[in-house]
């Protein structure tokens, strides 16, 4: 058997795992045209509290008579109390989803899957590269490591996004850019504004302003859309940085979050209680991935 | 512990375990063997080599209601399952419940499975190959531990292994059926039942290797060919003892905003299967979904736990129309030919 | 929850689709109390022909004053909902889709008769001419499957309808496999939603459910074929019900490796 390099955390372990707890919509804006931001809150506030995760895991939520699937938290644990979303409407949950108003409930269960594995990850360098929506659980881990600031090397944050107005979070982002504990990197594909203060070019091309790195001592966390992988992915080999210290979070169809519902199924791998965080060094292992957002040419 | 039962008594013992629960069995009517509940032993046919659905069907049903809902929340609907004794039932299938107990009883307990599992007592009996079975070579054709109780048909008498406390409590509800008398004949007759059963098998089955095979042959075109031949009607993944996928819906009341979160038996070889919203589908070829089920089956399974996941029932050889089951399969990557 | 307005027409077809909803007995008041139903000419005579919430479309079209009557509901409602296997796949009358000889077929019936109706055409699905949301098929519906969409879009939530093939069905109520006996079934390129009626019968699946989103046409050809069944009754049969669904698809089947060795 081959052992995850993902250290599992230990999970609570409730009565009936898949019955979902209200939560109360409590903000709700666009952040894009079609992704919205939503801020929940539990009904049962001692519930609010208790709720503890890790950057990376996400949640499966429950539009009543509508059905449930997974989202990734965009909020980080070292705020607690709320939890924070950016949803893409793209199915016909989240277009329910996007006709609840504030202060309409939803059903949440979780957290589930393994998050990142903040414990090996600190100390060291942190490169984040984000893609178009691949920020929505990697914003969780920029807000984490930068609220433990102290217990992180060097930072830095790289994200691409096709045009000014579909960059999540772009102001949030934008203002990180005046710390001077973080080298936060944005680029767009196409400036279709006219008034983008930042790069032009695609997310790799902002690997020539990070100078030198510390390889052996990085960890890299990666999201992003599949041909962003393959390009990515090339780049970080290319730095040196570990396989095993490449991080990458997948996506699949998943119908109970905890092991059960065989969906969400890469070989031996099950993406809701293995994942969704692998390292590069997993994905290579899985046959089933490569010519599809994973390179072969890579492993050579 | 082992005890012994004339052969005639069984049908007053099943009639007196009846006490504790309803009595389910396999019966027959013409072609189609299924678990059904019955009142008496002579309703069931213990010489049947398979049920059409194995009893997972009893702990875990095709489709079933988690919860109940309205605008306040989910509630979960457990506790409407009765208490049920299943007679007859084979050792592969036990090791079949063994897996799907691993997968559901062990890390986040289900608790639907958990309370079905619990309020239904296994009683196993020795079976009669034929020519599909291949328990043989899954090594699941013996079973030591899983079941209440297992009765060995000798001829004359069962051999009848106590598995469980609970199965216990039975024999004591009539206890003046069993006998602790066993000589050394009854140990000759079990050696000679042994090697009479592990002589019955005539299936061209052998998964030794597997998993380094499927590795090897993972990009063969042998797959495609087979996938050009699947009706994707996911009767395999239905009738095998060890598919545990399912999908989840909300359905509502007319005019209201209650209703249920219900949950049924899903298949890999559906298209649906591995759609995400938005369109993508992560196994849109059919030749993927084949390889998803045939490497869970016989070589992500044996590299997690140290045994395949198929337990050699033979109902995906009685079942798939186009010949496509783990033993054509095996047999194709290993040999890189696809048979008749 | 306000209700929606509904609208409920018939085109080419038997009517069983609209009848079966009148036959929803027990849950009929609910429906009618759940929704505001402007127009269903084969339930009341007061009917109002304006906008409308949903309309729900039964029967093939086959005339041009059909399709002009389909276009004007299409204007007015806000989601069209084609219900039966005529009006989502064509139903029988569409079992020539993709042969042509309309022309000569429609001869052969009327002769020269004088035609007073309007000019007829090959009869199609609904969506062969206009946007369709969904599609509840059958033959006729089935109560339970039409129920469950409609309580879902009365609740502003999207309707769930299994995607695939009635085999799971017929598993599920433990039938043995028609297909594996040798004998014709449709099951693997009919979608579920019956509940598996006809195998649960020992009858085998005639497709009227329509076809399902992932058909292999070829595999079930060449299985039939192999269990002795001609080209020509194969095709025929799943046309019979498959309409639009499988016409293209029949038309590329593919012989088998083992054919094409034996015409070389």
């Amino acid at each position: 058997m081959r052992k995850l390099c993902v250290v599992l955390e230990d999970r609570e372990v409730q009565d009936n795992p898949y019955k979902p707890e209200m939560w109360r919509i409590v903000r709700r804006y666009p952040l894009t045209n079609d992704v919205n931001f939503f801020q929940a809150r539990s009904v049962d506030v001692d519930q609010a509290l208790r709720m503890n995760y890790l950057p990376g895991q996400f949640v499966m939520a429950s539009v009543l008579g509508e059905g449930e699937a997974p989202f990734s938290i965009s909020s980080t644990p070292s705020r607690p109390g709320l939890l924070e979303f950016c949803i893409q409407r793209v199915g016909t949950l989240t277009e329910t989803l996007f006709s609840l108003k504030e202060n309409q409930t939803v059903g949440l269960r979780g957290p589930y899957g393994n998050g990142f594995p903040i414990d090996k990850m600190e100390g060291k360098d942190i490169l984040i590269v984000a893609g178009g929506l691949g920020a929505a659980p990697l914003r969780s881990l920029l807000l984490y490591v930068l609220d433990n600031r102290d217990r992180f090397g060097d930072i830095a944050y790289l994200h691409g996004a096709r045009t000014p107005g579909e960059m999540l979070f772009r102001e949030e982002f934008l203002q990180l850019k005046e710390r001077d504990d973080l080298n936060c990197l944005l680029t767009v594909d196409k400036d279709d504004t006219g008034q983008w203060p930042e790069r032009v070019g695609m997310v790799t091309d902002l690997f020539k302003e990070l100078g030198g790195i510390d390889a052996k001592n990085t960890y890299a966390a990666v999201c992003g859309p599949p041909v962003m992988y393959k390009f990515v992915m090339q780049r970080l080999v290319k730095l040196d940085i570990p396989k095993h210290q490449i991080l990458m979070t997948l996506e699949r169809r998943m119908k109970c979050g905890v092991g059960k519902c065989g969906h969400c199924a890469i070989e031996y791998l099950y993406t809701c209680i293995d994942g969704p965080v692998f390292t590069y060094w997993d994905v290579l292992h899985m046959k089933e991935l490569i010519g599809k957002g994973v390179s072969s040419d890579v492993i050579a | 512990m082992i005890l012994k039962m004339k052969k005639e008594d069984l049908s007053a013992f099943l009639e007196t375990v009846k006490e504790w629960g309803e009595l389910w069995g396999p019966t027959r009517k013409g072609e189609r063997v299924a678990f059904e509940r019955v009142e008496a032993l002579s309703q069931m046919d213990l010489k049947a080599a398979r049920t059409i659905i194995p009893p997972k069907k009893l702990l875990y049903p095709p489709r079933f209601t988690m919860f109940d809902f309205d605008d306040e929340g989910y509630v979960e609907r457990t506790g409407d399952v009765p208490n049920r004794i299943l007679f007859g039932i084979h050792p592969c299938d036990i090791h079949g419940i063994q897996i799907m107990d691993t997968m559901f009883l062990e890390e986040y307990k289900d608790p639907y499975y958990a309370e079905r599992r619990e309020k239904t007592l296994l009683l196993g009996h020795s079976c009669i190959p034929d020519e599909k079975c291949m328990c043989f070579a899954t090594d699941t054709e013996f079973i030591a531990e899983g079941f209440d109780l297992f009765f060995t048909d000798l001829k004359m008498f069962y051999l009848v292994w106590v598995g469980s406390s609970r199965g216990h409590d039975l024999v004591r509800m009539k206890p003046e059926l069993f006998s602790r008398d066993i000589g050394k004949d009854d140990i000759l007759n079990y050696t000679e039942y042994r090697k009479w059963k592990t002589s019955q098998f005539s299936a061209n089955a052998d998964f030794t290797g597997m998993p380094d095979i499927f590795e090897l042959g993972y990009d063969s075109s042998i797959l495609d060919e087979l996938a050009e031949k699947c009706l994707s009607c996911g009767q395999c993944t239905m009738v095998c003892p060890t598919c545990n996928c399912f999908n989840v819906v909300d359905e509502v009341e007319l005019g209201s905003v209650e209703g249920t979160r219900d949950r049924f038996w899903d298949s890999c070889m559906f298209r649906e299967y591995s759609l995400v919203a938005g369109g993508h589908n992560f196994r849109d070829k059919r030749v993927d979904r084949l390889k998803l089920w045939y490497t869970h089956k016989l070589q992500a399974y044996i590299g997690e736990f140290g045994e395949p996941a198929c337990v050699g029932c033979g109902r995906c050889v009685a079942t798939c129309p186009v010949d496509i089951n783990v033993v054509t399969v095996a047999n194709a990557l290993r040999e890189q030919e696809v048979g008749k | 929850m306000s209700s929606p307005k509904i609208g409920v027409y018939g085109f080419t077809g038997c009517a069983g689709d609209q009848l079966m909803i009148l036959n929803c007995e027990n849950q009929l008041v609910d429906l009618f109390g759940a929704t505001e139903i402007r127009s269903f000419s084969m339930a009341k005579s007061d009917n109002h022909e304006g906008e409308l919430d949903v309309a729900f479309v039964e029967g093939s079209i086959s005339t041009e004053e059909q399709l002009e009557h389909l276009k004007d509901i299409r204007k007015r409602a806000k989601m069209l909902i084609a219900i039966g296997t005529c009006a989502c796949w064509g139903g029988p009358q569409a079992m020539k889709l993709e042969e042509g000889g309309f022309e000569k077929r429609y001869k052969g019936v009327y002769g020269n008769a004088k035609i007073t109706v309007s000019k007829a055409f090959e009869a199609q699905p609904v969506d062969a001419f206009v946007r369709v949301e969904l599609k509840i098929p059958g033959c006729p519906i089935d109560k339970s499957e039409f129920l469950g969409a409609v309580s879902k879009l009365v609740a502003k939530r999207h309707p769930y309808l299994y995607r695939f093939p009635v085999c799971a069905e017929c598993k599920w109520k433990e039938n043995p496999c028609i297909l594996w006996e040798g004998k014709f079934c449709a099951g693997p390129l009919t979608k579920a939603g019956c509940g598996a009626v006809c195998p649960s019968h020992n009858m085998p699946c005639v497709g009227c459910w329509g076809p399902t989103d992932d058909l292999n046409v070829g595999a079930e050809y060449n299985l039939l074929k192999e269990k002795g069944y001609g080209p020509d009754e194969i095709v025929q049969k799943m046309k019979k019900f498959g309409g639009a669904g499988v016409a293209k698809l029949v038309k590329e089947i593919k012989p088998t490796a083992k054919e094409k060795e034996a015409n070389k």
